[in-house]
């Protein structure tokens, strides 16, 4: 081992047990804000910010399910937020605290998922559509064109039920969001009628085989396609003319949190607009703040990967939370198209 | 005298009765427990969620699992007797070589399997390399099938096999070895007829430990296999995750211990002196 | 056996070469200017990264802690327990150590926390590295214990009859016959305790605390989306650092 890392790491914790400045647990996603933002919030309210990562809503909620994790605040998807909320994992907002909350877009000033933003405020927000290889003509405009035989072996969907199944479902025209056992059947045909094609299922993965020209076409998240594309000029992203399905994360206070107001704090910092776009800039990211956006430099408010026009947006569809019943259905037949 | 024998075994039942047993429990209760209506668990009682994994979808996933670990421990073995011999016989050196096999594994599972996946793709080294050469024209496709899971497995457990072998080998008396050749024993014939048999003890061993993590492995399937497929410890790990059915993946855990554990114990009483 | 040796020898060295190829590769890309898996010349910019990395490196010395403690606590547990069980069988010991092996990680690491969130009902405790290291225990106890176990059985029992005829107490007798001839296997079983410990990501993650992420937890949720060179920067230098330590070992050993 390193002596000067060690020795680096034991005058770090020394220095931790030594701090008195109240103390800010925050657990976000991966590569989800700017480098600066937690130095600049810890010198301007003098504290301090222990900054974890998670890569899964699942993997953060099997955390924080018990209620005494020693997070404050996490960020998760939408559709989370209810489940959370029955959990009687959240503790209510206080919008007297949050007086940058107005800089957010209107679409996110009520969504359906916390209409009066009691619990969670929209953060940053990511869809899923068609990353694909510039060489691929005609490039790939539609779910439809997910299953056709030109890409045999080049092409993969998301290792994720509801994403994949979201995909077949929005190819034959339905809501992502379906508790309809016919309808979920149908899609379920579909994804098993494509499988043959598929190279494999993978999450964020296939971003380097992408790169590498490995795979033509790939389901993917907008923002990690954006990654693959800062990096080749030969990746394109498309979102599907059927529509396709849309993730909101949203900042939220955990009830456990001991220190309320300093977490309301580091909500409203991340709701100005300066530090949003700086966060977005930094994580190539959608930013659901207006301000910012009125902030950014104009080819990134003009990239259409993150910053789709307001016609593509329409075509969006919000993830929502889905019923016990349908949820077992949905895993059913998640194992089904995997064993096929 | 007695007394003391108890004390050694003191240690070991605490820690397996309050961070083992006891934890199992729960386990057993959730499993008979419903799954609430945004995941976690709620009542009433119910037998549903075993009910559930009797089906013939989940028992082929099993029976698959079984298949892929069962290949990946018999290469394993294959892999890891000769290089676990050639350790135990290097004399001052068997410590150094010991860790070099280890020390791959001190890096994350999820870096080395990353590697792989750079090795085995279509444009990855093995590939490219065998184009370069003109062996194969098209790439060859190496990654995303069982073929490639199996390779990560044998690769993720080989230590697990060749550590408990080389203890048991380490142990073999050399005159023995000797004897066997004096009496014009081919070393072909002293490998099967006499190394083989006295170091059981270490095979067994080694199979159990890279049996069972095999058994149980969700990450390899998934990057390895391009999650085309499912082994039974997706199944498990995708209740406690994306499907928030804490009933069901506890109902399957416990239901794959209860197979798993007869045969287990089987193995290991053919053994005269076992640990059971 | 003899002639058996030099063919042997070349298998091992295909051996170590398979075990160590995707190191090398990882190795090679932390030194590539890229981002990616394609060469764009050479940098030292990664290590750089990782070097001003205080969350990596604090996760990384967490993990070492965790398994250093780990590993010394079940080494020490896992051996008294597998010469106390050659001495006399206990089924539902050995039985239960078996079973822990069988387990599912998950289901190791959801029973666990559930159990630590029961307890802290009754005590004033979080989640951190105690909770940690104790999971980290229970889950490689049943290695050591097999792996001892495997070379115990081919220890002669007779040996410790005759210390004890000769006047040694029962302590005596492990301590000074039969310790000393399991050590080799006490040697591995610990290697092999402190490799499931170091690696462990799925456990940890269940029972971890805020103060108490370890390496595996931060490479996976940084890594998830490919192979990300910071990250094998890193990998890279622990490696090193281990095989100079067993280096250093064995030349303190031999000497």
């Amino acid at each position: 081992m390193n002596r000067r890392v060690f020795l680096l790491g034991a005058s770090g914790l020394a220095a931790c047990t030594h701090d008195r400045r109240p103390r800010l647990n925050v657990f976000n996603w991966s590569s989800y804000i700017a480098p600066g933002t937690v130095p600049r919030f810890e010198a301007e309210f003098g504290v301090r910010v222990r900054y974890g990562l998670y890569e899964s809503n699942e993997e953060m909620l099997a955390r924080v399910m018990g209620g005494n994790s020693g997070w404050d605040m996490v960020f998760p998807t939408g559709y989370i937020v209810k489940p959370m909320l029955a959990n009687g994992l959240l503790a209510a907002l206080d919008h007297t605290q949050l007086p940058n909350l107005a800089q957010l877009e209107p679409r996110f000033q009520q969504p359906d998922w916390d209409p009066e933003l009691k619990w969670s405020v929209p953060y940053m927000v990511t869809a899923a559509g068609i990353a694909y290889n510039r060489k691929l003509d005609p490039p790939p405009r539609a779910w439809a064109d997910m299953w056709d035989e030109r890409l045999r072996g080049k092409l993969t969907m998301l290792d994720d039920p509801f994403d994949t199944i979201g995909a077949a479902l929005k190819k034959l025209g339905l809501s992502v969001n379906t508790g309809d056992r016919e309808q979920l059947k149908r899609a379920e045909a579909e994804a098993i009628k494509q499988k043959p094609l598929l190279r494999a299922y993978l999450n964020a993965e296939v971003r380097d085989q992408l790169v590498s020209g490995d795979v033509l076409a790939a389901h993917m998240w907008n923002t990690t396609a954006q990654q693959a594309m800062d990096s080749s000029a030969e990746i394109g992203f498309a979102y599907p003319l059927e529509g396709y399905a849309v993730y909101p994360d949203c900042s939220v206070i955990l009830r456990e949190s001991k220190r309320p107001e300093l977490a309301h704090k580091f909500i409203d910092f991340l709701l100005r607009p300066d530090i949003a776009a700086a966060n977005a800039l930094a994580a190539r990211t959608t930013t659901t703040n207006a301000g910012a956006r009125k902030i950014f430099p104009v080819e990134f408010r003009n990239n259409r990967t993150l910053y789709p026009a307001e016609e593509t947006i329409a075509r969006g569809e919000w993830a929502k939370t889905v019923d016990p019943d349908s949820q077992r259905l949905r895993d059913r037949m998640w194992t089904e198209i995997k064993s096929a | 005298m007695k007394r003391l024998r108890a004390w050694f075994l003191a240690p070991s039942w605490t820690v397996m009765l309050s961070l083992f047993l006891f934890p199992m429990l729960i386990i057993l209760a959730y499993s008979l427990l419903t799954r609430g209506t945004y995941g976690g668990i709620s009542l009433p009682w119910s037998v549903e969620s075993y009910q559930r994994f009797a089906d013939p979808i989940y028992l082929g996933i099993l029976w698959r699992s079984f298949w892929i670990a069962g290949a990946s421990t018999v290469i394993s073995l294959l892999l890891g007797f000769p290089l676990a011999l050639f350790i135990s016989r290097a004399g001052k050196w068997k410590n150094l070589y010991l860790s070099l096999v280890i020390l791959p594994f001190w890096t994350s599972f999820l870096v080395r399997t990353y590697a792989w996946m750079f090795l085995l793709r279509d444009t990855g080294l093995v590939n490219s390399t065998l184009q370069k050469m003109g062996i194969i024209h098209d790439p060859l496709p190496l990654l995303y099938n069982d073929g490639a899971v199996i390779l990560g497995l044998v690769y993720g457990y080989l230590p697990f096999m060749v550590l408990p072998l080389f203890g048991t080998l380490e142990k073999l008396d050399r005159n023995l070895l000797e004897a066997a050749a004096d009496l014009g024993a081919r070393p072909w014939a002293t490998l099967l007829r006499v190394v083989l048999p006295l170091s059981a003890p270490g095979i067994r061993a080694g199979v159990i430990l890279v049996f069972i993590p095999c058994l149980g492995a969700y990450l390899t399937p998934d990057l390895l296999g391009g999650g085309k497929s499912v082994m039974i410890g997706n199944l498990i790990q995708n209740q406690f995750t994306t499907a928030r059915d804490w009933p069901f993946g506890s109902a399957i855990s416990l239901a794959l211990m209860a197979i798993v554990m007869p045969l287990l114990i089987a193995f290991v009483r053919r053994d005269e002196e076992g640990l059971l | 056996m003899k002639r058996a040796s030099r063919p042997l020898a070349i298998y091992a060295l295909a051996a170590y070469l398979f075990l160590h190829l995707p190191l090398l590769i990882l190795a090679a890309f932390s030194f590539n200017e890229s981002r990616f898996t394609v060469w764009q010349g050479f940098s030292f910019r990664w290590y750089t990264a990782a070097w001003h990395d205080s969350q990596l490196i604090e996760a990384a010395i967490n993990s070492l802690i965790v398994a250093v403690c780990a590993t010394a606590i079940s080494t020490v547990i896992g051996t008294l327990c597998a010469y106390g069980l050659w001495k006399r069988r206990s089924p539902v010991l050995s039985g239960s150590l078996y079973l822990s092996l069988v387990t599912p990680e998950i289901v190791t690491g959801v029973s666990l926390l559930a159990f630590y969130q029961w307890i802290f009902r009754f005590l004033n405790v979080q989640l951190g590295m105690h909770t940690v290291i104790l999971a980290h225990v229970s889950f490689s106890i049943a290695y050591v214990v097999i792996v001892v176990m495997a070379r115990l059985r081919t220890v002669d029992g007779a040996l410790e009859e005759a210390a004890l005829d000769l006047g040694a107490n029962e302590w005596e007798a492990f301590r000074y016959v039969t310790l000393p001839a399991v050590l080799p296997a006490v040697a591995a079983a610990a290697l092999l305790a402190f490799t499931v410990s170091f690696d462990d990501y799925v456990i940890t993650s269940m029972v971890a605390g805020v103060d108490s992420e370890t390496l595996p937890m931060v490479v996976y949720a940084i890594a998830r989306r490919g192979v990300n060179p910071v990250v094998n920067a890193i990998s890279a230098l622990l490696v090193l650092g281990f095989g100079v330590l067993i280096l250093i070992s064995e030349r303190l050993r031999t000497t």
